[in-house]
């Protein structure tokens, strides 16, 4: 078991979503930036479905109750057992009663923690994504407990690391396909699209990023049809979002883009007031 | 019924469109070949999204996208003509009290009607259920009388409480959880509409009927106890198609 001593600015359990809901309005959720994620469960051979815990811009500090191995992946998170700064992107062992506190990233904004066989937090409807009104918690409180595997009889491999992906963090690229809505739009305001420097506004959150420097275009609403996690919305008023993890599942604004799984990834890391663009690709 | 289209809708689902529409014969349609994928391809599809005149297709990993789409656009061309089936009408309870009906004055003012009008206008039709959306178990409907038809609040409330009914523009709806909202609440139903311990966890589903029935304040609190203990049987007539 692992305690809360402090939640930090906004940490939550995620795996990979909650699929097979969302034609009853159940949001997909899952980690914002899932390659990071997968790379802190790969490295403690966990399977891919096993929950980790997320956290932005400061991160939490927990006490282990019981022994087992971690690894941290994601944004520039400093992190420290007893007071002892630990390697990032590595398998650590902690022992009992450590206190692991994760400190502000240098840079990006999802960092996730894996421990030995996954957070083992209640499962709701096919998944331990925290969501408001699904689980009991939206994000993890001073005090909460949480149970995890016990087992540490598993190989791990200790020297196994994965250092930062530079291109992950730095590149501002953003690769879409063409939105449902997409061949609707002049050609005018499909080049703008294309070759404005864009850049990430405040208000975004794990629902939606906003997107600044479209303001000069605009688009139609649509009859309400399906949105996922990546689809760009462009309102009548000219505003831009990025739905994330937690979007609704459908929607009454033109849908003129679509991100690729790895560009919402990079996106999630983004910090507000970074520049971005948008690159198109075409589907094959 | 014209063919819908296929299309890619980013790398691992696939959007079928029909002509842009809010009408029965679309959404029947939407929901057989919904019905359809999920019964032919239960090794591909991950799951689907349904609504007015579309339907979302996510497929699972490894499953090539355009292979997919030849596929099913063969298999729908074969598809045939739908039949007409029988729906349910569940019996929606409602207090219109002004205890709950927060914005009801202001809906009968726009309206130029008196309260009592518009509780007779919004309980008399049948609405169907188009399909789930915006919040866990939210029915998105249709047969919202024109009379009663009121643009969202300027300000939207940071609280609209689970279970309040409300009409924004031509919709009409309940709020299935407490969640911030611009519409014009004119009642309260004390329902239960989605429950992460009920299986399926919505009330409500794509295709269904549903009718507002006026309780008072008394009958409200009396059903929302029988609610509350998992002992109320909701109202029920069938439908044919």
């Amino acid at each position: 078991m692992v305690e809360v001593l402090k939640p930090g600015l906004f940490t939550s359990i995620q795996d990979k979503g909650r699929t097979g809901y969302r034609r009853l309005g159940v949001p997909l959720s899952g980690a914002m930036d899932t390659v990071s994620a997968a790379m802190a469960n790969k490295l403690l051979d966990n399977s891919t479905q096993a929950a980790v815990m997320e956290f932005t811009m400061m991160g939490p500090r927990l006490q282990f109750k019981a022994p087992t191995f971690i690894a941290i992946c994601g944004a520039g998170f400093h992190a420290t057992i007893n007071d002892v700064p630990i390697e990032l992107g590595k398998a650590t062992e902690i022992s009992e009663n450590n206190v692991l506190k994760i400190d502000h990233p240098d840079f990006g904004n999802y960092g996730y923690l894996a421990v030995l066989g996954g957070f083992k937090t209640e499962i709701i409807l096919g998944s331990r994504s925290f969501y408001n009104n699904i689980t009991k918690k939206k994000r993890l409180e001073k005090g909460d407990v949480l149970k995890f595997s016990t087992t540490t009889s598993k190989k791990i491999v200790r020297h196994a690391s994965f250092s930062i992906d530079e291109h992950h963090f730095n590149d501002e690229a953003i690769e879409v396909y063409p939105g449902p809505e997409f061949d609707l739009l002049p050609k005018k305001f499909q080049k703008i699209i294309m070759d404005t420097t864009l850049k990430i506004g405040s208000q975004s959150s794990r629902m939606a990023y906003v997107i600044e420097g479209l303001e000069d275009i605009s688009a139609k609403e649509i009859i309400t049809a399906p949105v996922q996690p990546g689809t760009v919305q462009l309102t009548p008023s000219g505003k831009s979002v990025v739905l994330m993890r937690d979007a609704q599942t459908t929607g009454g604004y033109s849908r003129i883009l679509q991100l690729t799984e790895q560009a919402i990834c990079r996106l999630a890391q983004k910090r507000v007031g970074k520049t971005v663009y948008f690159k198109l690709i075409e589907h094959l | 019924m014209k063919q819908p289209t296929i299309k890619p809708f980013g790398e691992q689902a696939i959007l079928i469109e029909w002509k842009p529409s809010v009408d029965n014969k679309t959404l029947t349609a939407v929901l057989q070949v919904k019905q359809l994928v999920l019964q032919t391809y239960t090794k591909e599809v991950l799951e689907t999204v349904p609504a007015y005149s579309s339907l979302a297709v996510f497929l699972k990993k490894g499953v090539q996208q355009y292979d997919f789409i030849n596929q099913l656009s063969k298999k729908l061309k074969k598809i045939p003509k739908a039949q007409s089936e029988i729906s349910r009408v569940l019996h929606i309870p409602v207090c219109y009290n002004p205890k709950f009906a927060l914005d009801i004055e202001d809906v009968a003012k726009t309206n130029n009607l008196t309260t009592s009008e518009v509780i007779e206008l919004h309980t008399k039709p049948t609405y169907k259920v188009y399909f789930l959306g915006f919040l866990p178990g939210f029915p998105y409907l249709g047969g919202l009388d024109k009379r009663l038809q009121t643009p969202r609040k300027q300000t939207p409330r940071e609280i609209i409480e689970a279970g309040s009914v409300a009409i924004g523009g031509s919709q009409t709806g309940v709020y299935t959880s407490s969640s911030p909202g611009g519409w014009n609440i004119i009642g309260k139903s004390p329902l239960n509409y989605f429950s992460i311990e009920k299986n399926p966890p919505a009330l409500l589903k794509a295709g269904d009927f549903i009718k507002f029935i006026p309780i008072s304040e008394d009958e409200y609190r009396k059903i929302k106890v029988e609610v509350d203990a998992d002992i109320y049987t909701i109202g029920e007539e069938a439908k044919h198609g």
